[in-house]
């Protein structure tokens, strides 16, 4: 092995040179600048670049969350939003209806206009106390025994009465009686209520046929003569008279607009 | 490792020195030069040439210059401060006005004479040159002046003169 072995004065001499030839290259260098500046640009721009990377790495991933954020917050807003919509669009359907069913039940009775109250079913029972409950009361003009009338035909009468709220007793309750009259059949009939309404009174084998209208007579003085109750089922003798079952006109439990006559009304159609 | 801390303190000094709001007179001065001349003290010629050149390239990379021509005037400088000191056995306040100004020419004179040939603009004039001398020169006075004053405080003389003031 060739060891060199130089004299410190000629290594004196040798790196004075080196650095000559050292600094006639940073003159002349294409770059411009020291050799410091050289290497320090060498050296600092990856690691600048990386910092750089990282700073909008870090810029990007803040902005982004709070984006993220910001669009949480709005997702949950318009939510919110969308229910409250989707409610108050359910109460205006649930208007809607019920503004289309008192127009057809005011277009049905044009007669009745002038006395009769328009009400909103505010609630309803009609499997324990068979009634339901009005939006109108005696500040309205509501009187007790005005008839009751829907779309379909009578439901019942009005039964009690507070400022602003009514109750109707409606035909398929157990008290309910009201004077009525088949179709083609001259003689009258009584209407009794109860979970299926019947008609009695009428003369043994009375021929009725099935699917007849039967309409008030108006005679116990609370419904008007000439409404429509229901309809006839098939008729049946029960000892001395003739019982006719019937099957309501109107459904009362999808009834939600009605017509509220004053007590023993006159003039329908 | 005095010499380390000298270096130290120089560089501080030469980089203060050059603070924008001081007088222009004062980053003329070298204190990394009073380094080479601290060394030529303590080393040979040859090594106080090695000193020479690693004050020098400290030098040129503290005022932002060109490497290596500093490195080079800082080794013949230091040498021939090295070689005058030996052959005229300078000693105290004389060895450090003389050598920071030998020094500081030497430095200067080399370092214009490598830019020149090297075809690069020096970033200072013979006014500047003048200054650089003048200030370096009267840092070694003041360098001398503080080393007078710690040889007398801590001169056996002025140990005896206490001695006896307390008896």
């Amino acid at each position: 092995m060739i060891r060199i072995r130089l004299r410190p004065d000629y290594a004196v001499v040798l790196v004075c040179v080196g650095l000559y030839v050292g600094s006639a290259a940073q003159v002349r260098s294409p770059v411009g600048g020291t050799a410091l500046s050289l290497a320090v640009t060498t050296l600092s721009t990856p690691v600048l670049a990386l910092g750089n990377a990282v700073g909008e790495a870090c810029q990007d991933l803040w902005t982004g969350e709070r984006n993220l954020r910001t669009t949480l917050a709005e997702l949950s807003r318009l939510r919110a939003e969308t229910a409250e919509l989707r409610r108050t669009n359910q109460l205006l359907n649930a208007e809607v209806a019920a503004l289309r069913q008192g127009s057809r039940l005011l277009a049905a009775y044009p007669s009745l206009t002038d006395s009769a109250v328009l009400a909103r079913v505010v609630a309803r029972d009609l499997a324990q106390t068979h009634t339901l409950r009005l939006d109108r009361g005696s500040g309205d003009g509501i009187r007790v025994d005005g008839a009751v009338l829907a779309e379909g035909g009578l439901v019942g009468r009005v039964d009690r009465v507070l400022d602003h709220s009514c109750r109707v007793q409606l035909l398929t309750h157990p008290a309910a009686a009201a004077a009525a009259a088949i179709a083609g059949v001259p003689e009258e009939a009584l209407l009794n209520g109860g979970d299926q309404p019947h008609l009695t009174g009428l003369p043994p084998y009375t021929k009725v046929p099935p699917d007849t209208p039967v309409l008030s007579t108006g005679s116990e003085g609370i419904y008007p003569a000439g409404l429509l109750f229901g309809s006839t089922l098939e008729a049946r003798n029960d000892g001395l008279f003739t019982v006719v079952p019937i099957r309501l006109a109107a459904n009362v439990s999808q009834v939600t607009v009605v017509l509220v006559l004053a007590p023993g009304g006159r003039g329908a159609k | 490792m005095k010499l380390a801390v000298a270096f130290a303190i120089a560089a501080l000094l030469q980089v203060g020195l050059t603070a924008s709001h001081l007088w222009w007179v004062l980053a003329a001065c070298q204190p990394l030069l009073l380094f080479i001349v601290a060394a030529a003290r303590r080393f040979s010629p040859v090594g106080a040439a090695w000193s020479g050149i690693v004050a020098g390239l400290a030098s040129d990379v503290l005022g932002e210059r060109i490497i290596g021509p500093g490195g080079i005037a800082g080794a013949i400088a230091a040498t021939v401060v090295a070689t005058v000191v030996r052959r005229f056995e300078m000693e105290g306040p004389l060895f450090w006005i003389v050598g920071s100004l030998l020094a500081a020419a030497c430095s200067e004179g080399t370092g214009m004479l490598v830019l020149l040939t090297l075809g690069a603009r020096p970033d200072h004039g013979p006014t500047g040159m003048l200054a650089a001398v003048a200030m370096t020169g009267v840092a070694g006075l003041v360098v001398a002046a503080g080393e007078r004053v710690v040889r007398a405080w801590r001169s056996p003389g002025r140990r005896r003169r206490r001695v006896l003031r307390r008896l």
